[in-house]
Order: structure tokens, then C-alpha cells, then sequence
């Protein structure tokens, strides 16, 4: 069965370019346009692994990943951040809250398909 | 990349680029500069990663260094001033130029004078720069580390492989990385999925230790780290097989730091020094507790006030200053307690935002109809059972709008109203109460049409003379839905008789105002919070009731028989006739009269009426608990409440009280 993948960005063209990559891959995807609407998404549906990115209007990455981590269903399911911010501080910020993973933007397919395959193996 | 993804991308790089130019106005025009400004930087923020990913390079750049200006602007370290304006203004036009045109063109005319303008005006403020700030600086020269790394036991399991560790550590330099056993245990006892493995890695690098040490970032608490620079140059290169500190020992023990740094030269050694390992420092001044927790305080916190209202009727009793000092104390104390742990369980409106703004959006391509989506005061915070139970009312109510309200943009150009309907949602604290008003610039709603069709459903009599508001009111009434023609959005399911009991189930009011031709607004008044009530201890006869201190204007004495011998129920009051309702025969309570009976001012639809009690005991902080489903008709009640000698109060809801109360007579004026 394809793994199943939400992709969290407020950018449409990246949210379309992620899921095409991660489709064209065999991967199921769904999307969310914040943090929030992440939520809402995962009040009824479970996922492999969650792709967000940091810095969204309404609810950010990092807002969503400490809410996830405390959602009983979802709190093991890894989580990469897909950001232009390629800062310590943030990736800090973000493994406090529960990170697994980081990717920058702008980034080739291959290395993020590399990556979510070390998260999901 | 295919075109279809291109194309979305140029179409949302417009849309972000006319998102910037709107907030940039609306700041000129000095609206909510805070809101915009972050509007502004995140739109650059997304543009700036998207462009990247698109090969759109020159775009990229241009807005990252646009983007920095921002970012100290939203960090309050520069003012967005005219210069700057005009700058981004000017920036936004090269940008549409290079959008127009095909990704990885060379530089066009006038690209280069721009990106270095725009980098010097943010670079004039570098040193203020958050980039900068977080930047620690590398060391130009290559510094020799010690790294040893002894994962848990479990770590593959946790999903992390300790050799992509050890990669990532030698893709950072030059580097040689040798395994060591972690406790291993013996056969049988061994476990596949466990990780027995250690490694120690000498790395050379010109990488600061930070970055050393971010990549052990995901593997925190699931492995030991131990980071120590042992030279400030590259020691690799010198190493022989003499010198290798790996080379002497081949027994899978761990080497350890003092090792490596004794097997190595001496001359060698002189220049080693020792760092000690800084710990990962832990950012962010914020913990998370589980909602339950908090529950759980909440509910302590209302206990306590319970036996603290207990204990100051004891002290009051027992006529000992000592102890009513120390009560005192204490329900002073308790009393910031609690509204400590009230503001715990506060969330903004902001969490809930999305979903109207979705609803807006959906419903308005659905119908067709050009609606804007304002917001306002989404920071205000109200208790987190409230928000939950408030998200239906309010989208109903936004469906009803865009549905009902709006016209289509051709009705609307004709009446003379911009082509694009409004709709807003507004919250504010309003003493201890929480208001949301949603109001549309739509066509309003016809009041003819509603007294023909609450006629027709016999909700009123054909010469019932109605006031607007009370015309307006009628909406809730369960059976009278204006909708001739359902649609597939609104006139189907709950009506608008659900959202007001929805609302009243948390103790909030739901009005309406209209104005035909001019739009509609609904006005949603709410407590702040569910459990506690600052609340009037009052008498009558033996049987005590509260009333919530928000609700109280002013209180006044008279004599008891000047309310029994009133044949309207109006008293004079500050020179003002109040109409009173006089609670003692409502409630047919039939013990001794006292001589005097107070009388308390409570506000009624924009006027003041007044409610008769025995005596007046003081202010209470009353703990709400719900009343039993036996109760469910008695709305005028909103619950009871322990009193501190055990008895039970009920707490009045003199707002629906009255309602209930004047309703029972307009009814009967109507149907007589």
C-alpha cells in the first residue's frame, strides 16, 4: 500500500511540486495550506509522514508540530521541515518541538525523496 | 518542471506580489501596521522560496535581500518609512518584469543598480539583522574535533540509523571514524533491532561547532554526544600510522577523549587544547501541558475557591481578626490563582480563523459571488470550550451572509455598492464578556417578508405591533426560515432557532441589526470563561440566589410594602421609572417580609430594569455547576452553586430572566 504523505505549505506552487514529486514517487498525498488546516486534516485522516513548511500565515511549522505531538494519534509520526530557513536556531527550535527532519529550499527532488525514504524506513 | 506547475507558480508569485502592494498601501494608509508588515514579510518569505525552487534565481535574490529589510522592520528595528516604500514599490515592478519573462534570464537592464540599492538599505542595518545575529562566526581556519557518539540502545527502532550520523559528520570535513561496542551483551541475549554500536569520529573541518552538533539535532535523546575541539588546525593531514590514535587499539572498547589526545604526538599534543562540550541550549521560554493538566488545575482551582468562600464565612463567624486576616489573605490570593489559571485556558480566535476563511472562500466561488473576508481582533482570547462550541454557530451565521446578504456583483453594481461584497468578523472583550460581530454590506433582510411569513406561520398575530428589533428578532424563532427557495448552502438543516440555543448553551447572547439595503449584523456576546462567576450573594426569604456582578448597576433600598402596593411594577429610581419584577412573588416564596427589600439595576436591552430581592448578603465568587436535566426548561437559571455552608444557590441569568419574564406577557398581549 502507498505510504501516505501530508504536505503543509501556503505556497500553492510548492505544495503542487511536492506532491508531484512525492507522487510521481508512489507516495499518497494530501495537503494543507497551514498549520491549522494540517490540524483539521489530521482530525480524520492518518499519516506516514507529515512535510510542513516553517513559516505559514494562521499557524506556523513549528506551532503544528507541537500540537501534533501532543495529538494521541498522530504524536509518533515523523514530521520534516521543508524551509528556505537553514538556520540553527530555527532547526532548533524545531527539533525542541519534535521535529524529525530538515530539508531547505530551494532543494532537488532526489535529496528530499532521499530524505523522506531515511525517515520512513 | 512542467508547465502546468510553472504557470501555478507565476500565478501565485502575482498574487503574493499584489498581497504585498495591498498591506504596503493599507500601512501607508495607516490601518493595523503590525498585521501588515508580518503580511508583507511572509508574503516575501514565500515568494523568495518558491522563486528558488522554480529557477526564477534573479527573483530569488532580489527578495531575499528585500525580505531582510522586512524582517527588521517586523522585529521592530527600522521603520517602514518612504524610502523604503518606494523601494519595495520599485522592486515589486522589476519582479513582475522578471515574472513576465522566462526563468534563468540573464540579468535585465537595471537588475544589478536595484539589488545593490536594495542591498544597501537593508545592509545599512546589518548589525541589527536577526540573519546576522543567529550567525555565529565559523572559524576561517580548520579546527580538529573529537566526537564520540554512543546512541540508545533503542535509536534504531526511534527511526534514526547512527551510521547516517557518521555520515553527515564526515561530509562537514575530513575526518576518521572508528566503531566501538556499547555494552555488548551476550548472544542470547542480543537483540537485532538493538544498536550495541558507538562511534568516535576525529574531524577536521572549517565548520563552526555548531554545525557540528546540528547534526545530531534529530538524534537528541536518543543518543550520548560528547564534542570536544582538541586543535585549532587540521591534525588529519599529520596523522601517520604512528600517530593515528585509532591505530593502537583494536579491541572495540571505547578510546575515549584523554586517549586520543595521549596516543598522539607530542608535538602534537602541545598545540591540542581542550573545549569544554557546550550543551545544546534549550531556545524558547514555552512548556507544553497536556489539556488534561489543565483540566485538572482548573478544577483544583475551583475547589479551592469553593472552601475558600467557606472559610471566610467561618471567619467572618467566628469573629476572630487573626483568622480573618488570615482569610483574607488567602481569598486574595486564590483570587489570582484563578485568574491565573483562567488566562492558561484561554485560546486566540486566530485557531479557529481558518475555518470561516475557508467557508468564505468556498462558498463564495460556489455562488459565484465576489466576497471579501475582513477580520479583526482574532488575538482576543475566550476559554477553549467556548471556541469549540462557537464554530458552528459562526459559520452558519457567515453562510446566511454570503448566501442571503451578498448580491451577485451585477445587483450590487446596480445599486450603486462596490462589486465585491464585504464580509467581517470581529471579536472584542467587552467587560467580562467576549463580542463577535459578523456583518456583510449585503442587501439586509426584509423585514415585510418576515412578519408575512411569522403571520403566516401563526408565529404572531396579523396586528401584533412589532418594533424592528423585535421584527428582526423573530429570525430565531424556530419554523421561520426566509429562504423560499432552499439552496444547497443555507435554509438546509439547522436554522437560526439552533444557533441562538447553541449559543445560549454557553451563555451567550445572539442579536441581530439590519438595515434594508445596507447590510446585516449579528452581534454574539459570550462569558469569558464557563466556570467561575464574580457573582452577588442575594436573599429572599430563607432561599439564596446569585447574580453574576456584571449584570449588577446599582442597587437600592425601599420599603417593602411600596412593591407590594404598585399596581404596574414601575418604582421611581434615581429619578428614573424602572419597571422592577418582584422576584419573591415570582418565585412564590412566602416567608416573612423584611421592612426593606432591595432593589438591584440590571441593564435590559439598552434600558435599566430592576429585580426585587430580600437583602443583599455581598459579592461571591460562585463555582458554576450544571444544572440537571430536570432543569433544561429553566433557562432563567444558568446553574447553581455550592454556598460556603454547603447549601445549594441557583445563579440567575437576569438577562434571559427578564426576556423570559416580559416575553410570557408580549405573548400574551400578542395571541389576546
Amino acid at each position: 500500500m502507498a505510504k501516505k504523505i501530508l504536505v503543509v505549505d501556503d505556497s500553492e506552487s510548492i505544495r503542487m511540486l511536492v506532491s508531484t514529486i512525492l507522487e510521481n514517487a508512489g507516495f499518497e498525498v494530501e495537503r494543507a495550506v497551514d498549520g491549522s488546516d494540517a490540524l483539521h486534516v489530521l482530525d480524520s485522516n492518518s499519516f506516514h509522514l507529515i512535510i510542513t513548511d516553517l513559516n505559514m500565515p494562521i499557524m506556523d511549522g513549528i506551532s503544528l508540530i507541537e500540537k501534533v505531538r501532543v495529538t494521541p494519534h498522530h504524536n509518533r509520526v515523523p514530521i520534516i521541515m521543508l524551509t528556505t530557513e537553514s538556520h540553527t536556531f530555527f532547526k532548533d527550535h524545531a527539533r525542541t518541538a519534535g521535529a524529525t527532519g530538515w530539508v531547505v529550499k530551494p532543494f532537488v527532488a532526489d535529496k528530499l525523496l532521499a530524505v523522506i525514504n531515511k525517515v520512513l524506513r | 518542471m512542467s508547465d502546468k506547475l510553472t504557470d501555478t507558480f507565476l500565478a501565485e508569485a502575482n498574487e503574493l506580489i499584489i498581497d504585498i502592494e495591498r498591506c504596503l498601501l493599507e500601512v501607508g494608509r495607516g490601518s493595523d501596521d503590525r498585521e501588515n508588515i508580518s503580511a508583507i514579510f511572509r508574503a516575501m518569505h514565500t515568494l523568495k522560496g518558491a522563486s528558488g525552487m522554480f529557477g526564477y534565481e534573479l527573483v530569488q535574490r532580489l527578495t531575499h535581500n528585500l525580505e531582510n529589510i522586512y524582517q527588521d522592520i517586523r522585529d521592530g528595528n527600522r521603520f517602514l518609512d518612504s524610502v523604503i516604500s518606494e523601494l519595495t514599490f520599485k522592486t515589486l515592478d522589476q519582479l513582475r518584469l522578471l515574472l513576465g519573462g522566462p526563468s534563468n534570464t540573464s540579468e535585465p537592464a537595471g537588475y544589478h543598480e536595484l539589488l545593490e540599492i536594495v542591498k544597501s538599505v537593508s545592509g545599512d542595518q546589518s548589525a541589527l539583522s536577526v540573519d546576522h545575529h543567529y550567525n555565529s562566526p565559523s572559524p576561517a581556519e580548520q579546527c580538529t574535533y573529537y566526537i564520540q557518539l554512543t546512541p540508545h540502545l533503542n535509536i534504531i527502532r526511534n527511526g534514526t540509523n547512527p551510521l547516517y550520523l557518521v555520515d553527515d559528520l564526515l561530509a562537514l570535513g575530513s575526518g576518521i571514524a572508528r566503531p566501538f561496542f556499547n555494552e555488548l551483551p551476550e548472544l542470547h541475549q542480543l537483540d537485532a533491532e538493538n544498536c550495541y554500536i558507538g562511534f568516535e569520529v576525529i574531524l577536521a573541518t572549517d565548520k563552526a561547532e555548531d554545525e557540528i552538533q546540528a547534526v545530531f539535532l534529530f538524534a537528541e535523546g536518543n543518543c550520548e554526544v560528547h564534542i570536544a575541539r582538541i586543535a585549532n588546525e587540521n591534525l588529519i593531514k599529520e596523522f601517520t600510522n604512528e600517530t593515528n590514535p585509532f591505530i593502537t587499539a583494536e579491541t572495540g572498547k571505547v578510546i575515549g577523549f584523554e586517549s586520543v589526545r595521549k596516543s598522539m604526538d607530542k608535538k602534537l599534543a602541545s598545540r591540542v587544547t581542550e573545549t569544554a562540550n557546550k550543551a545544546l541550549k534549550a531556545k524558547g521560554g514555552n512548556i507544553r501541558v497536556g489539556s488534561e493538566q489543565l483540566d485538572e488545575l482548573m478544577n483544583l482551582v475551583s475547589e479551592l475557591v469553593t472552601t475558600q468562600a467557606r472559610l471566610s464565612l467561618f471567619a467572618n463567624i467566628s469573629e476572630s481578626n487573626e483568622l480573618s486576616g488570615i482569610s483574607e489573605n488567602i481569598e486574595k490570593i486564590t483570587r489570582r490563582l484563578r485568574d491565573n489559571a483562567f488566562t492558561m485556558s484561554l485560546v486566540p480566535f486566530d485557531s479557529i480563523k481558518v475555518r470561516f476563511q475557508r467557508l468564505v472562500g468556498e462558498l463564495s466561488k460556489e455562488l459565484n459571488k465576489s466576497v471579501e473576508f475582513a477580520t479583526e481582533g482574532m488575538e482576543t482570547k475566550i476559554d477553549k470550550s467556548i471556541v469549540e462550541k462557537l464554530i458552528d454557530p459562526i459559520l452558519h451565521i457567515l453562510r446566511n451572509c454570503i448566501d442571503h446578504g451578498i448580491e451577485t456583483s451585477e445587483v450590487r453594481t446596480k445599486n450603486g455598492k462596490s462589486s465585491q461584497g464585504k464580509v467581517s468578523l470581529k471579536a472584542f472583550y467587552s467587560g467580562s464578556n467576549v463580542v463577535i460581530e459578523i456583518s456583510d454590506d449585503g442587501a439586509g433582510i426584509d423585514l415585510e417578508r418576515i412578519r408575512d411569513k411569522a403571520i403566516s406561520r401563526g408565529l404572531i398575530s396579523k396586528d401584533a405591533q412589532l418594533t424592528d428589533l423585535e421584527l428582526t428578532d423573530l429570525i430565531f424563532l424556530a419554523g421561520l426560515s426566509t429562504a423560499d427557495n432552499i439552496t444547497d448552502v443555507s435554509g438546509r438543516g439547522v436554522g437560526m432557532d439552533v444557533v441562538r440555543r447553541n449559543i445560549a448553551d454557553i451563555r451567550g447572547e445572539v442579536e441581530v441589526a439590519t438595515i434594508e439595503g445596507q447590510g446585516t449584523r449579528f452581534i454574539i456576546k459570550l462569558p469569558l470563561t464557563l466556570s467561575i462567576l464574580d457573582g452577588l450573594l442575594v436573599k429572599i426569604g430563607a432561599t439564596e440566589f446569585i447574580l453574576p456582578l456584571s449584570a449588577v448597576v446599582k442597587c437600592y433600598e425601599v420599603e417593602t410594602t411600596q412593591l407590594e402596593e404598585t399596581f404596574n411594577h414601575w418604582i421611581t429610581l434615581d429619578g428614573q421609572r424602572t419597571p422592577f419584577f418582584y422576584l419573591r412573588k415570582i418565585f412564590s416564596i412566602t416567608q416573612a417580609k423584611p421592612l426593606y427589600s432591595q432593589l438591584i439595576n440590571v441593564p435590559y436591552n439598552g434600558s435599566l430594569v430592576a429585580l426585587a430581592v430580600d437583602q443583599i448578603v455581598g459579592e461571591y465568587q460562585a463555582v458554576l455547576k450544571p444544572l440537571g436535566n430536570l432543569y433544561l426548561e429553566q433557562d432563567e437559571f444558568s446553574g447553581a452553586t455550592i454556598l460556603g455552608d454547603g447549601t445549594v444557590a441557583l445563579v440567575l441569568d437576569p438577562t434571559r430572566m427578564i426576556k423570559n419574564l416580559s416575553a410570557s406577557e408580549t405573548t400574551n398581549q400578542i395571541h389576546n
